[in-house]
């Protein structure tokens, strides 16, 4: 089978000695950034892009090196929801409701070997369903011409408000944000300066890694320094994540179906890790909960932790095949392929097979290493977590500087990656969501390139939008969800009126 | 009930952004071949923008709290210090620019004066020898004076 071929040329590709190492290095640290809270998978990837760009990787290896990063992350973020009830990144956060409970009642060894496996459970299905689904969509991807492609964007942006959660008119509005600001600099296509006030520096628009280290980063220090310096409740101890095989076997029904979930989740456009863990829980709950979620029910943690690995691997589908993205850390990895001018899509797989193969091979790796990182290292791992902030904050900002600098030697691009912070902690304190900004800015170009790319095909002919059965799809399922994200915030502020304040 | 002002002030900037991105794009022309040209996307995006400031305006959700005392006093501090560094970055060179920087975030975050100037030693240089040394990325090193 074709795909047995490709994958062990990509096995050939992850296993040489470098990639392993790189594999290992960024497990390792993905791990950690995952369990530090406040930093996530999109602060750890972002951050280390311009290390990728200084360290000269190839881009097999740069890819190898932040998936690993982003796995990595999935993995630890369940140490912190377990052990002090903070979530180490957002997707983290349904473990936190049953992990610290078992925690409490002595059972962390349990809860952190049962979200281990979980993860490992998770991540292992997705990375076969990438394999499987990957090339098929591929394959379907072939019949998208610029209008398809289109459609496709615009589903990705209404999807985005819908699957939030929180405002979805405010997600949207920070999509709209996103695009515009993507349109600020010369226009490829004609030469025109566009919103550029005559500022040099505008001409290039905004570089996508500046604005994501700044919204994500620098925005997260400002808002660190409101929670006041590091104020953690008592860690509870662990040497070692141990569980008995008969605390294990009961949720592993929870796992396959979280995984189920989260892969969904991660694969459509927009939606991400988030969304699996959360899904997973609420799938879980509604399915075999006794009473017992809440207070320390193990399945109330293996579902998440699958859920949201699941989706991990499951938003690499979308970003691979398509080119789009299916979450924010994914966005930022887009980010990294296109500055190492290499365009995802369906192109990717037919001209640099090695590439994503060896990308795909190295997941395997990578969840292989995790699970037998995390295991035994989970008392080094907590005691990580004492880290306090005054040291750890200003060393992230340090190296979110020379990260930035490393890419354009220019003081004024610093500058803006600070008015960008800033202008991220506005948006988080207005409840506005900071990563669909990020998904505008850098997909607003290709959706743009479609659209004038189908009207000159058209000469002009706005008819050509909607002429094909893929599109009119595309636009039912995107009239679709915006209905349901409607419904849903409706029936949520009523439910709230209902409620006793 | 509060005013819920900033959502409505908020949304009002927005629309006020949405309206004038509209007619700046306005004042980009179409030339052949491109019959969208550049203003319609613009004009597209607009649209959307517009209307979900109008409706930042009129269904506001609950204010939060902006500033909390006394930590606002570190965040302007914060702000100060990342907004020189990049100025002074150049003309001071980045192990000194990086130690004063360091030392001054880690003392807003609330280490002491000992803690901060030892992070910021080891940031200093250690962020130094890592990039321009180990990788190989140029930063300026010394002051200069022009």
């Amino acid at each position: 089978m074709d795909i047995l071929a490709f994958l062990l040329a990509g096995f050939s590709e992850a296993l040489t000695p470098l990639n392993i190492g790189l594999a290992l290095f960024g497990c390792f640290i993905g791990t950690i950034i995952g369990a530090l809270p406040g930093l996530g998978p999109v602060n750890g990837v972002a951050i280390l892009i311009p290390l990728v760009f200084s360290l000269s990787l190839s881009p097999s290896s740069a890819l190898i090196l932040l998936s690993c990063v982003y796995y990595g992350c999935m993995y630890g973020g369940r140490i912190s929801s377990i052990m002090l009830n903070i979530p180490g990144d957002e997707p983290a956060m349904m473990t936190c409701i049953d992990g610290y409970p078992m925690a409490k009642n002595g059972k962390a060894p349990e809860a952190l070997a049962i979200s281990g496996i979980a993860s490992f459970v998770g991540a292992l299905l997705s990375t076969i369903g990438l394999m499987l689904f990957a090339p098929l969509l591929v394959q379907f991807a072939i019949h998208f011409g610029p209008a398809e492609y289109f459609a496709l964007f615009t589903l990705a942006f209404a999807t985005i408000g819908g699957i939030t959660g929180a405002n979805p008119a405010k997600t949207l509005l920070a999509a709209a944000l996103g695009l515009a600001l993507g349109t600020v600099g010369i226009d490829p296509q004609s030469g025109v300066p566009r919103y550029t006030f005559g500022s040099f520096h505008l001409f290039d628009g905004f570089h996508p890694i500046v604005a994501i280290v700044g919204l994500f980063a620098i925005s997260e220090v400002l808002i660190m320094l409101e929670a006041g310096a590091g104020n953690h409740a008592g860690a509870i101890a662990v040497n070692r994540a141990f569980a008995r095989w008969s605390e294990i076997k009961p949720t592993i029904g929870a796992m396959l179906r979280g995984s189920g979930f989260g892969f969904l989740a991660g694969v459509l456009p927009g939606a991400g890790a988030s969304l699996g863990s959360f899904l997973a829980y609420t799938m879980e709950k509604r399915y075999s909960d006794k009473g017992g979620f809440g207070s320390g029910d193990p399945k109330g943690v293996a579902a998440p932790e699958a859920g949201n690995n699941a989706a991990a691997g499951g938003a690499l589908v979308p970003m691979l095949a398509l080119g789009v993205p299916g979450s924010g850390t994914t966005a930022v990895l887009l980010a990294l392929l296109i500055s190492l001018n290499i365009t995802p899509g369906p192109l990717l797989f037919q001209n640099q097979p090695d590439i994503v193969w060896g990308l795909i091979a190295a997941l395997f790796v990578a969840n292989v290493f995790l699970i037998l990182m995390n295991l035994p290292l989970v008392g080094v791992f907590t005691r990580m977590l004492s880290i306090p902030m005054w040291a750890l904050m200003p060393f992230v900002v340090m190296i979110s500087f020379v990260g930035v600098y490393s890419i354009s030697h220019s003081p004024v691009d610093l500058l803006v990656m600070v008015g960008f912070g800033i202008f991220g902690f506005v948006l988080r304190k207005l409840e506005i969501s900071v990563v669909p900004v990020v998904l505008g800015l850098l997909l607003g170009s290709e959706t743009e390139n479609s659209l004038r790319r189908a009207m000159s095909i058209s000469a002009g002919d706005p008819a050509i939008l909607v002429s094909s059965g893929i599109s009119i799809g595309l636009y039912i399922a995107t009239a679709g969800f915006l209905i349901a994200a409607l419904w849903m915030a409706v029936s949520q502020r009523r439910r709230k009126k209902k409620e006793p304040a | 009930m509060s005013a819920r002002l900033s959502d409505r002030i908020a949304g009002a900037i927005f629309l006020a952004l949405a309206i004038a991105y509209w007619v700046m794009a306005g004042d980009y022309a179409v030339s052949y071949g491109d019959p969208a040209g550049p203003s319609l996307f613009p004009r597209i995006i607009a649209v959307p923008f517009g209307l979900f400031a109008i409706f930042l305006i009129v269904k506001p959700d609950a204010d939060p709290v902006w500033f909390r005392w006394p930590h606002v006093t570190g965040q302007i501090a914060t702000v100060v210090v990342l907004v020189v560094y990049p100025l002074l970055l150049e003309p001071i060179g980045f192990p000194l620019a990086t130690f004063i920087g360091t030392m001054l975030l880690a003392r807003f975050l609330g280490g002491t004066w000992l803690q901060a100037a030892i992070s910021g030693l080891v940031t200093g240089i250690g962020l130094f020898v890592l990039f321009d040394i180990i990788f190989g990325l140029p930063l300026p090193l010394t002051p200069t004076f022009s």
